[in-house]
């Protein structure tokens, strides 16, 4: 018998009746194809402008863009595949898993499992696998973070462990032994990859620099702004996924870029349902959940704003995002409540 | 002589879908597949997660808590998380009811 309680509806007292659950649940192929060839249209679209740019002073614009729609939409989809929701089919899965895992990159492997265990104890400190940065955050942490310069190490030092198998002890924690080995081998091969890729100017090739490795680095930040707003300022330690995890409004833009995970209390109370039915399934559970928060660029600049006045030591209260009690204070020193595992 | 044990009617479990069913110290998911009825224990190998909160697609359950994959008819264990098998047990169908032997 298991020691814990998980993270999920049944923890944080939401109920929905199976029937319901079960009709939002079913896994498509469609929705996720979908999804796939609008992905890369616009891929093609923002590509070709980076090409035709790329002598000119638009091409840094040319390249956030395109890099924004590569990263964001990559990180989306490996998360979705992570979970086997994207697709019915499972094959297809898996390959998209691996394609967009390499994008995002992490080994796909280390990235399914530490995930897993962020939906099971989600946001306990010790506990979970994914607490990208120190709570409550300040300035410097928020830097850190939204650079990317915290993932990119993190990433490496991912690779570098699983290549030389010195596997981390959070790693041990959250892997199922038969897969460590797997886990080597991919990263390995990975690794091969990101060797060509980065090497091809020096053979005179300068696309996957111009349309994969640069836009991946420059569309970095808009990733992290999403992923940070998910539990920042939020409760750590608590069994209800509703006071550690954040939903905030999305429009058409967001919904694309995220595949609905600006639904992500929803998405931690029942993370079997696929991207496409997360609206349906928050119509279904708003009058158990507490209002959302405001836009993507609104509740980023409420955190922003929180965690300079927490750095220079002033009140820390937001005028409407969701923050735990302990975060809002009256200034002065506040003690460290969790360190970052990722 | 198989000893066979009333269950519920065929009707009271939707296409694609299963429910839980125990029996003194016996807990059991019994299944409504594309390819039949079919009973297998009721809790994940994994991590000891009830199946039924999983997701039936094509003769597979999915785990609810970690995603781990059972073949329904054999309780083979298809992927990661899960390694070992879920018992499975034999099931009969007569006059619209399902009968289960725990033997």
């Amino acid at each position: 018998m298991r020691d814990y309680v998980p993270t999920n509806a049944a923890s944080s007292g939401v109920r929905l009746d199976k029937k319901t659950f079960k009709a939002i649940a079913q896994r498509s192929n469609l929705q996720g194809l979908q999804y796939l060839s609008l992905w890369s249209l616009v891929l093609i679209l923002t590509g070709a402008m980076v090409l035709l740019l790329r002598d000119t002073f638009w091409l840094v614009p040319a390249l956030v863009l395109h890099g924004t729609f590569l990263t964001v939409p990559a990180y989306s989809m490996s998360h979705e595949t992570a979970h086997g929701t994207a697709f019915r089919t499972r094959w297809l899965n898996e390959l998209v898993f691996w394609l967009t895992s390499v994008v995002y990159m992490e080994e796909p492997l280390h990235r399914r499992y530490t995930h897993t265990n962020h939906h099971t104890h989600t946001w306990h400190v010790g506990k979970d696998s994914q607490m990208p940065f120190d709570t409550p955050m300040r300035f410097g942490g928020w830097l850190i973070e939204v650079s990317g310069i915290g993932l990119l190490i993190f990433h490496m030092s991912v690779f570098v462990r699983l290549c030389t198998g010195r596997y981390s002890e959070t790693m041990l924690m959250v892997t199922p032994a038969q897969e460590l080995p797997k886990m080597t081998r991919n990263a390995w091969l990975i690794l091969l990859v990101y060797i060509v890729v980065a090497g091809s100017p020096f053979f005179g090739v300068w696309w996957p620099m111009l349309l994969i490795v640069l836009p991946r680095l420059l569309g970095a930040p808009v990733m992290l702004l999403f992923t940070l707003i998910q539990h920042v300022e939020l409760q750590e330690n608590s069994p209800s996924i509703v006071e550690s995890t954040r939903s905030f409004k999305g429009n058409w833009l967001s919904s694309f870029l995220y595949m609905n995970m600006n639904n992500h209390v929803e998405h931690h109370l029942y993370p079997q349902v696929p991207f496409h039915a997360l609206p349906k399934l928050a119509s279904k559970l708003e009058d158990q959940l507490p209002d959302r928060d405001p836009g993507f660029w609104r509740t980023n600049w409420e955190v922003l704003a929180v965690v300079t006045k927490r750095s220079l030591g002033l009140k820390t209260k937001a005028p409407s995002i969701r923050q735990a009690p302990h975060m809002v204070t009256h200034g002065g020193p506040i003690e460290k409540i969790a360190k970052k595992t990722m | 002589m198989t000893a066979w044990i009333d269950v519920c009617s065929t009707t009271d479990i939707d296409d694609d879908d299963l429910i839980a069913w125990s029996h003194g110290e016996h807990q059991l998911a019994i299944y409504n597949t594309s390819k039949g009825f079919f009973a297998t224990a009721l809790m994940c190998t994994h991590e000891a997660e009830s199946l039924e909160y999983g997701l039936v697609m094509d003769c597979v359950i999915e785990c609810p808590l970690h995603g781990g994959r059972f073949d329904i008819c054999s309780g083979k264990a298809l992927s990661a998380p899960v390694f070992k098998d879920l018992q499975t047990y034999p099931v009969k169908v007569e006059h619209g009811r399902i009968f289960v032997s725990l033997d």
